[in-house]
């Protein structure tokens, strides 16, 4: 089944090297809700996937003229995207109705993102779903602080998934959960080894209830004490959650974060937020990574009774209080000077 | 590509599209890009730059030495605009803000 509007979602599945990407991969695709699933793989590890449609994908970046590292199309994953859906088109190969993406452990998840969203032929076909992140708690603070990839792919989460937290010491599985709810708010979380395996959590985007450890991570990290292990390692990026009461101007908002991104797109790890918008009784959802922005994305309705715009910013090196004062002062822009009435 | 004029119809980008407009009783396309030409206005005034619409489907961006440049959305203006000026445009500067507060 492919979503309402005819697009097949592309989930992508990342996490450092050895974190557990491929055993959660062999856990999901024993789901029903993953049963016509196409498999596209970066690297064979040594844990064999028993599946109808893995193709191995061999990686190869090419970066745009004037571009940025994380606005460059994954030659590679186009040609793959492409390719299965050629196959499916002539019945090739079983019709499947989603796509999992599993990353290298060393992979910057902004090419991968860039090219779902911008390649002409997959947007007009693919859709992205949740980016899932699996994180190894025994070793999370090896990998974050001493490669840059880590703390992106944390950063593009919509789930983040712990693995190897039967293997910990006591109290280190709390001290990562805290520290990546800390690093990214937006992210729901999820404990693959205390918790059975939750399909629909992983992949709806909105989804009904969060699993009980999660709320242990946020009420712990709320509590004002820093965490343990972690935070030196990841000091240089903080996240930040703005609630704005009144409803927005989609137009000021979107000049205030595209001159954002222009100057400082590096540094902004990820933007997600539920916005209230002039003009629209529906929430808008905005999502972008880096330089890389989803196209706005109106949802049926709100998910609670509260509909105040809520915005979840990941920055390194920003001071954040001037964030929030730009784009309060942006916000304000009105369309006095228009010249048409 | 348009056959009359030679310009590339590409994507609307992020930024170029209507959220809660016609559907809701809000904005016309026409008069939403006009909107936004007006807000980005209140920025690059600060800069001596001054932004127009282009046939409807990209924008014109001017300078008051007579350059111009044409861009096919509001964020592809901020890199021309900073070409421009040959200065960063920084919606963080401390100036800029205090200006917009002003306003």
């Amino acid at each position: 089944m492919t979503s309402s509007n005819n697009l097949t979602p592309v989930n992508v599945l990342t996490g450092f090297l050895g974190s557990g990407k491929t055993t959660l991969l062999q856990r999901l695709l024993r789901s029903p809700r993953l049963a016509r699933t196409a498999v596209l793989i970066n690297e064979f590890g040594e844990i064999g996937l028993d599946h109808l449609l893995v193709q191995h994908v061999d990686e190869s970046v090419v970066l745009l003229q004037s571009g940025c590292i994380c606005c460059s199309i994954r030659d590679d994953l186009k040609t793959a995207l492409r390719g299965l859906l050629s196959r499916r088109e002539r019945g090739e190969i079983p019709a499947f109705d989603r796509i999992v993406i599993e990353t290298t452990g060393l992979a910057d998840p902004g090419p991968i993102l860039y090219t779902l969203l911008s390649e002409p032929v997959i947007r007009h076909h693919f859709q992205l779903g949740n980016v899932i992140t699996t994180v190894d708690v025994v070793n999370a603070g090896l990998h974050l602080s001493r490669n840059p990839e880590g703390v992106k792919q944390v950063a593009a989460a919509d789930r983040l998934v712990l693995t190897k937290s039967d293997l910990a010491e006591a109290g280190q599985t709390a001290a990562v959960g805290e520290e990546l709810a800390r690093l990214n708010p937006s992210a729901r979380i999820w404990d693959a080894a205390q918790e059975p395996l939750d399909a629909d959590f992983l992949l709806d985007v909105m989804p009904s209830a969060p699993p009980p450890s999660e709320a242990r991570y946020r009420s712990q990290n709320e509590g004002a004490g820093v965490p343990k292990g972690l935070r030196p390692h990841t000091e240089s990026v903080a996240s930040m959650s703005l609630i704005l009461d009144r409803p927005m101007d989609w137009t000021a908002f979107g000049i205030w974060l595209s001159l954002l991104l222009n100057r400082h797109g590096d540094d902004v790890l990820r933007v997600k937020g539920i916005l209230c918008v002039e003009g629209s009784d529906t929430p808008v959802l905005i999502n972008g990574v880096q330089h890389i922005v989803h196209a706005p994305q109106h949802l049926a309705r709100w998910p609670t009774d509260d509909h105040r715009s809520r915005i979840v910013f990941i920055t390194r090196g920003i001071d954040q209080g001037q964030l929030r004062r730009s784009l309060e002062a942006f916000c304000r822009l009105r369309a006095a000077e228009l010249a048409v009435a | 590509m348009c056959g009359l004029c030679g310009v590339f119809l590409g994507e609307a980008h992020w930024t170029d599209v209507t959220v809660g407009g016609t559907d809701s009783g809000g904005r016309t396309r026409r008069h939403e890009r006009l909107h936004r030409v007006a807000q980005a206005n209140r920025i690059l005034k600060q800069y001596g730059l001054k932004l127009g619409d282009w046939q409807g489907s990209a924008y014109l961006l001017g300078s008051q030495t007579g350059q111009t440049a044409i861009v096919p959305s509001v964020a592809a203006v901020w890199p021309a605009a900073e070409r421009l000026r040959k200065q960063s445009i920084d919606p963080l500067d401390a100036r800029l803000i205090q200006v917009l507060e002003q306003d």
